[in-house]
């Protein structure tokens, strides 16, 4: 899309081609890119956004950030930060001093029995004291609370809780990260396997072309979302499943993509020119052609997240998503859903305005992409 | 063009069996098909029936299995059973157990006597006249899982999916023809009012932003655009449900479903009022993805034609502003939206579980989808083969449309 901003910097960047030459065409574009303001502060918000979602463990979490404890300190948030590589920041309620709680210990209370006690013991919380998965149906009746209210002297909900008592913002901001790592997982699988297929398919041609073309005429025509439905409840649903499946059905359009540019630049001269001087034929796909033929997948990186995230909730939506108890938005979505008549809004409401945003601003940014990769500027003439 | 379209007919032909038969092995091989199903009924049965010492893995006797298996076709490789559900390998449209040498009924009044011959193979003879051979009737042998050998009383015919035969549903017992059908009027009258809604609002729409390009109006009613483009229908569709349906906030609309439960006892305006309650929120849901594509498919093309040469030479002659644009540039401008008209086939089968599932329609895509979910094949393969011709044949449109609408294409 092209607004009135854009042309006057596609003016002004016309300009500056003549005082620095030595800018490369990806320098220009990433210029170009800056002055298109709605998409680089999507961009902005959207990677500082991503970014610190890594370090949620420590700013939303049930677990305390450091526990003292009759002179030995504990920092169980901070091992949940490496809870991907296996650290565990299990400490019983016992070890901690918590009477008759064999189980991972319950860091609140702790902070406030530590502060009956007046020894000098102490804890530190967390921002946002609450964890993605911690179920609070047994032991505190908090389910369905409405947001920013509370129970039992804990800090109010932001967002209220779920139907066992989960609370719904750290769901939120975790899902945030879970959905995000994923499409970009999906996407660069998607890629990884559609470059290469698409690209041979558009330089060599011939048979192999014509193949590649049925089988990919042929995936698009299969039932996707049915598929991926019946290989879930067959196998064991996980992460792992979940980015095959959608990378075995997304690498098709790129693969598409690909074709085109790698068919249309083997007709260009530089592409003869060094195969007669002799330069072998992975050099040409890699070095001559590939540079040149970037443009489409790269603007069209920002929309396969789109549908990577947005495929991601549906699954999760059906049930047929992530297993239970990660975070995921779809899953809310589906348990507002079924009260729908009780008006527990903000189970829809909110994991969905988190999916709005985000596709939303990644939207933007795609489009802001696609602009900057886009040397054609529309003007009316009259 | 006859030539071209000879050519697209033939390469979809083995598109067309290719990914249904990868559909119907994938779906086969899934647990928890009928043939499962039965058996767990039968076990249940059978230990309701006071049998409560029976081994649970030997409950079932071997010979009932296998009868089961014969009667679903399991007995068969894939690729015979794939045959048989075209229509194209003989599928056992009756099945029975039989005697050597004792008279069987066989249905419409004619009793079989089945003979060994001295060689060994077997004779079906009309029991009321000797000499007269039963010939569409065979006998085959079903050997079961502990290796009884028992001899069976076989019809064959040919009957599958290129005979018009679809089956019959194991969920509802009733042929899924009938099934789907009676689900049609559903996603037809979404399918229709969604697409002429987004092309007329979209089309114009993508005008009015061409000729505004750059303006206020062109600026806030992309962001709209971009909305609706970035947000998938059923989530939008939730969103509205939980506004406007009545359970948390506005009531203003019901809270989901096709019609309301007295709808058969309203007068004919009170229906109609009634359906398009029912109607606008999903319609919506149905139709904002279209909408955001379309809108900038039109604006930019629009907007690509008013600058080529020929617009300016137009208004160089001093040719009328409107006309200019409706009959010069838009002309052009639509043949990108040809390519597209093909999906105008979809709105048979305009069903999306997602958004069905949302405001609770029985539609095509929540029965196929608790096809699923049960196992129920039959359900599951009819959609999938009108979906696969669908496509193909949407695609020849939008091919054929486009033709039309731009006279540069050559077919070859």
């Amino acid at each position: 899309m092209k607004t009135v901003a854009s042309k006057e910097e596609s003016k002004k960047s016309t300009g500056q081609e003549g005082q620095s030459k030595s800018l490369t065409v990806m320098q220009r574009r990433w210029r170009k890119f800056k002055s298109l303001k709605r998409g680089y502060i999507s961009l902005l918000i959207l990677v500082i956004a991503y970014i610190t979602s890594f370090f949620l463990p420590v700013l939303v979490n049930n677990k305390a950030l450091i526990v003292h404890y009759e002179g030995s300190t504990y920092f169980p948030a901070v091992s949940d930060l490496f809870a991907r590589f296996g650290a565990s920041s299990f400490i019983s309620g016992e070890q901690l001093g918590q009477a008759g709680n064999p189980g991972e210990a319950h860091y609140r209370l702790l902070q406030d029995q530590y502060e009956a006690e007046g020894g000098d013991n102490w804890v530190v919380m967390p921002l946002y004291p609450f964890g993605p998965i911690e179920d609070l149906n047994v032991d505190g009746n908090e389910v369905f609370m409405a947001p920013l209210t509370s129970k039992h002297d804990a800090p109010p909900r932001l967002l209220g809780t779920d139907n066992v008592g989960r609370d719904v913002f750290a769901r939120m901001a975790y899902g945030f990260n879970i959905s995000i790592s994923f499409a970009l997982i999906v996407a660069f699988v998607a890629y990884s396997i559609g470059i290469p297929f698409g690209a041979f398919s558009g330089y060599f041609g011939g048979w192999y072309d014509i193949l590649l073309q049925r089988v990919v005429e042929i995936w698009l025509a299969l039932p996707f979302l049915f598929l991926i439905i019946i290989i879930v409840a067959l196998l064991e649903p996980s992460f792992a499943l979940l980015v095959t499946l959608l990378a075995a059905f997304g690498w098709l359009q790129i693969s598409l993509l690909m074709r085109a540019e790698f068919y249309r630049e083997k007709s260009m001269d530089y592409v003869a020119a060094a195969i007669s001087i002799g330069v072998p034929t992975h050099k040409i796909l890699l070095k001559h052609i590939l540079p040149n033929s970037l443009v489409p997948i790269i603007t069209y990186l920002p929309f396969s997240i789109v549908l990577g995230i947005s495929e991601l909730v549906s699954l999760d939506f059906l049930g047929f998503g992530l297993p239970p108890p990660d975070p995921s938005w779809g899953q809310m979505v589906n348990v507002g859903l079924q009260n729908i008549t009780t008006g527990y809004w903000w189970l829809v409401i909110s994991p969905l305005s988190a999916m709005f945003g985000t596709l939303l601003l990644t939207v933007f940014i795609g489009e802001a992409i696609r602009e900057a990769f886009d040397p054609k500027t529309f003007s009316r003439l009259r | 063009m006859a030539e071209f379209f000879t050519r697209r007919l033939l390469l979809a032909i083995p598109t067309f069996f290719i990914s249904t038969f990868i559909v119907f092995v994938i779906v086969t091989m899934a647990p928890g098909g009928p043939l499962e199903q039965q058996l767990a009924q039968l076990r249940q049965q059978a230990v309701e029936g006071g049998g409560g010492g029976l081994d649970f893995n030997n409950d079932i006797p071997p010979s009932e299995k296998a009868k089961l298996e014969r009667y679903y076709h399991f007995h068969l490789p894939y690729h015979l059973q794939y045959m048989v559900w075209l229509g194209i390998w003989p599928r056992n449209a009756q099945d029975l157990s039989v005697e050597i040498n004792k008279v069987r009924n066989i249905g419409k009044g004619q009793r079989a006597k089945v003979i060994q011959n001295e060689d060994g193979s077997y004779r079906v003879l009309n029991a009321r006249d000797l000499s007269q051979e039963l010939t569409e009737w065979e006998i085959e042998m079903m050997t079961a899982d502990d290796g009884t050998v028992e001899p069976r009383l076989v019809r064959k015919e040919f009957s599958g999916i290129l005979t018009g035969n679809f089956g019959e549903s194991f969920q509802f017992q009733q042929p899924v023809i009938e099934l789907i059908i009676e689900r049609m009027p559903v996603s037809l009258q979404f399918g229709l009012i969604g697409f002429i809604l987004s092309y007329s609002v979209c089309i114009y729409l993508g005008i009015l932003k061409a000729l505004n390009h750059g303006s206020f109006f062109d600026f806030t009613s992309s962001v709209v655009v971009f909305v609706g483009y970035s947000i998938p229908g059923w989530a939008l569709g939730a969103v509205m449900l939980v506004i406007f349906g009545g359970g948390s906030f506005l009531d203003l609309f019901p809270l989901g479903g096709f019609q309301s439960k007295n709808w058969a006892e309203m007068g004919f305006w009170a229906q109609v009022w009634d359906r398009a309650h029912h109607f606008v929120l999903p319609t919506i849901a149905y139709t904002i993805v279209q909408f955001a594509t379309l809108t900038m498919l039109t604006k930019n093309s629009l907007l690509e034609n008013l600058s080529q040469d020929y617009v300016r030479t137009a208004f160089a002659k001093g040719l009328r502003e409107k006309r200019v644009i409706w009959l010069h540039a838009m002309r052009n401008s639509i043949i990108p939206l040809a390519s597209r008209i093909g999906a105008v086939i979809g709105i048979f089968l305009a069903s999306s579980y997602l958004i069905e599932r949302v405001f609770n329609i029985e539609g095509i895509g929540k029965l196929s989808f608790e096809a699923v979910l049960a196992r129920d094949y039959t359900i599951v393969f009819a959609f999938t083969v009108i979906s696969v011709t669908l496509l193909i044949v949407g695609q020849m449109i939008s091919d054929l449309a486009l033709a039309l609408v731009n006279p540069r294409i050559r077919f070859r």
